[in-house]
């Protein structure tokens, strides 16, 4: 079970803006990382743009499950993982970095920031220690709430995926 | 932009020169790749080496491939004269490429056989080129070919005997099984339920490890963590099945070879000091307690099952286990679950008639179907379950309230289904 990228945007009104990403790629062939990484960061905008504010999927594109939660103040947060990375956990991991990333960075920045302009650095460190589901936080209350919002294992049929 | 016959071949034997001097430069090179690339930039080789991995540019192979397959093919045809050099070049090209081109590993069969080639380069090839074909049945296959000729044509022993009569593998012996080992985990890890590679790494265990305890159980517990998380890797939980199934095969023994066995004695015999040698014998002369390892097994399920919901794979590994245990239960008396490993000299494995039972449990796993016609797949073996000794019932009902807590918690909708036919499938063992 793999976490390959884990990014955080803001959903604008017309689209998604990247505001810091963290990769992992090293399970990739060498040659073939630049390019999954490229794909890894237009799939988390794309998703952000069609996703709803105040909602949480699991979007399903090849082998990979890309799970992402959009704030209603539009901060939103994406994983991509493969299919054994239990949904829960990537859950959790999205509530807690959209949480520290809110307190740590201004507001006002979010719809203008870019990964060279915002200060968040912890990123890389959480994608590191969230590779072994154990290392995540008691889950109770984040699995509440999972019950309440909708799942959607999109393919590419979905409109959502079109594109891809 | 067309090329004439003549560019393209001295393109070709430009490419095949420079892969030959990559490797030259670099003997370290450990990954092989290609690199999406559909133009050729001016006067560029499309061989590229960074740090230890070596990349050929896509636009190549179109021109390459063709041309040194039809180089191998005139010359197996004798049409064309190569020697061993060429040889070795073209076919090196080609396996790098299309690792799956059986003809290409047999000409280097026969360089092997021949003498002019050192079987540990073709060791070497099948393991670069699983890097990028990591399934490629035909590298495997070579690849078993190969270790039979290391093994068997240097006439080098694979035990070794020591004075109190236990046998061991040489550490040549044991240098390959843990090479192969690693090959094996990388490709596993490089796709998914590797069927290849982890039925290649079960040969290794039977043909040049012999299925040696120490090893058993050394495996046992480094492929624990992996199978922890690639909970739906169902190859490399069916390793661990037979691993298990091998440790149990290899220490128990029919009560007659028991009583006759010389070897099987109730106190580790005393050695002879030997700063090598110390701890390894006294690992194997270890007892081996079957019925813990099982029960362990068990809580690893139990645990996966809990923390990663929805994985067919682990209810099935469950089965397996469950059914092991069970079947342990009938082979020995209650008192006699611990024994210690018989002298394994590569002799006749004792068949424990497993294989009855492992079609039940395949036409088991068809949840929607299970109807009478499954009692026609009962055999022997099934029958003596149904004679279970109380501890069995136990067992079964431990189960069950396992089956009830995962049932009454789970929110998953893969994992009731999973439980409910686990469910079914231990109602069908108890009738």
């Amino acid at each position: 079970m793999k976490l390959y990228s884990l990014s955080v945007l803001y959903k604008g009104d017309s689209k998604a803006i990247l505001l810091k990403a963290a990769y992992d790629v090293s399970s990739f062939s060498f040659f073939q990382r630049s390019s999954v990484q490229e794909f890894m960061t237009f799939t988390s905008q794309l998703i952000v743009e069609r996703s709803e504010k105040g909602s949480r999927a699991s979007v399903k594109e090849q082998e990979y499950l890309c799970h992402v939660y959009v704030r209603n103040d539009g901060l939103a947060g994406v994983v991509i993982a493969d299919n054994e990375y239990p949904s829960r956990v990537a859950f959790t991991l999205l509530e807690k970095v959209l949480d520290e990333f809110s307190k740590q960075v201004d507001k006002i920045d979010w719809p203008v920031g870019s990964p060279a302009t915002i200060h968040y650095t912890a990123l890389d460190s959480y994608l590191s220690r969230y590779q072994n589901p154990r290392e995540a936080d008691p889950m109770t209350k984040v699995q509440a709430e999972l019950d309440e919002t909708k799942i959607i294992l999109a393919r590419k049929q979905n409109s959502c995926c079109e594109i891809m | 932009m067309a090329e004439s016959t003549e560019e393209v071949a001295v393109l070709v034997q430009r490419v095949v020169k420079d892969i030959n001097n990559a490797f030259k430069r670099n003997p370290h090179i450990d990954e092989i790749g290609l690199i999406p690339c559909p133009e050729a930039r001016y006067n560029r080789s499309p061989i590229v080496l960074v740090e230890n991995k070596l990349g050929v540019e896509s636009w190549c192979v179109k021109f390459l491939l063709p041309y040194v397959h039809n180089k191998l093919l005139l010359y197996r045809q004798r049409k064309q004269r190569l020697n061993k050099d060429e040889l070795v070049d073209v076919t090196c090209t080609l396996l790098l490429l299309n690792p799956d081109f059986t003809t290409a590993w047999n000409v280097r069969k026969e360089l092997i056989l021949s003498g002019t080639l050192n079987p540990i380069k073709d060791l070497h090839l099948g393991k670069l080129a699983l890097t990028k074909f990591p399934k490629s049945p035909e590298t495997w296959i070579h690849r078993r070919w190969v270790l039979q000729q290391l093994i068997q044509e240097n006439s080098l022993p694979t035990f070794v005997k020591k004075e109190n009569l236990a046998t061991f593998l040489t550490e040549r012996v044991q240098r390959i099984v843990q090479e192969e080992i690693e090959v094996c985990g990388e490709a596993a890890g490089r796709y998914p339920s590797n069927y290849n590679a982890w039925s290649h790494r079960i040969w290794v265990l039977q043909h040049l490890a012999k299925l040696d305890i120490k090893i058993l159980l050394d495996e046992l517990s480094s492929t624990k963590h992996w199978a922890s998380m690639h909970v739906s890797d169902h190859s490399g939980f069916h390793y661990r099945q037979f691993l298990l199934k091998s440790l149990i095969s290899q220490t128990m023994t029919d009560s007659a070879v028991l009583e006759q066995s010389p070897l099987v004695s109730e106190h580790i015999p005393d050695l002879p000091k030997d700063d090598n040698e110390e701890d390894t014998s006294a690992e194997h002369h270890r007892v081996v307690d079957l019925s813990r390892l099982l029960e362990d097994e068990v809580e690893l399920s139990t645990d996966l099952i809990d923390n990663y919901p929805g994985h067919e794979t682990l209810w099935c590994h469950r089965r397996h286990v469950f059914y092991l245990q069970h079947h342990l239960n009938n082979k020995l008396p209650h008192s006699q679950m611990r024994l210690s490993p018989v002298d394994s000299n590569g002799g006749t494995l004792h068949d424990l008639n497993l294989s009855p039972a492992v079609t039940h449990m395949t036409q088991a796993m068809d949840v929607d179907g299970l109807n009478d016609s499954n009692k026609q797949g009962y055999s022997q073996e099934t029958k003596r379950l149904k004679r279970t000794p109380a501890q069995d019932s136990l067992g079964i009902e431990m189960e069950h309230r396992f089956i009830e807590q995962i049932l009454s918690t789970c929110r998953n909708v893969e994992q009731a289904r999973f439980a409910n036919a686990y469910r079914k499938w231990l109602v069908t063992l108890s009738q």
